[in-house]
């Protein structure tokens, strides 16, 4: 049944994937990116559940989230000054 | 209580499956940036309390209740921030009328 889950996220990274690669401009490489972070977020959290035990697989998912959102916001400062 | 803990994680996935889904399909920037920042947040919601069920430990509940937390306050921020430097910068088709432009043409000649 994780293994589901897991086929589904996959098929929603090759999604996130294709916008990345193929964005006609930078914010949609930005979604792009953006949501891939939060599919491996997402993944990491299914990956723990299907293992049984927390520790530190859990803790990893913070320091994700964290990252997603300095980058996705760094990247609009640069947008905001540079454009295009 | 397994069963329940296994539908909200294939449910959760499927969230964000439908997100990655809709990233490729819509034509504009905007509806596409509304597909990315909504689905996987819910999808999240759905999976950390799955696992959490799952795993049933009192410090991986709290450790995935944080992780939901931060990820409600930095993603609505992080979309607004993409959107509002992408519509001061650039150029982008939509697909429909543009109000925010003729509202601001209309609040400047007054």
């Amino acid at each position: 049944m994780n293994v589901l889950a897991l086929v589904l996220l996959s098929i929603g990274a090759a999604g996130f994937m294709f916008r990345l690669l193929r964005g006609p401009s930078l914010p949609d490489r930005v979604v792009g990116l953006d949501g891939l972070l939060s599919i491996v977020v997402i993944g990491i959290i299914v990956a723990a559940a299907r293992s049984g035990s927390g520790g530190i697989t859990i803790e990893t998912v913070l320091v994700a989230v964290f990252v997603g959102f300095v980058g996705t916001t760094a990247l609009s400062r640069f947008i905001e000054r540079r454009g295009n | 209580m397994d069963t329940f803990a296994e539908i909200l994680l294939v449910a959760g996935s499927a969230l964000a499956m439908i997100g990655g889904i809709g990233v490729v399909r819509f034509d504009d920037l905007f509806s596409r940036m509304h597909a990315a920042a909504k689905a996987p947040t819910l999808g999240l919601i759905l999976v950390a309390i799955g696992a959490a069920i799952e795993i049933g430990t009192v410090l991986a509940a709290t450790t995935l209740v944080l992780v939901v937390i931060l990820q409600l306050l930095t993603s609505p921020v992080g979309a607004h921030a993409l959107s509002r430097a992408s519509r001061r910068q650039m150029t982008i088709d939509l697909d429909d009328v543009d109000q925010l432009t003729a509202d601001e043409q209309s609040a400047s000649d007054s």
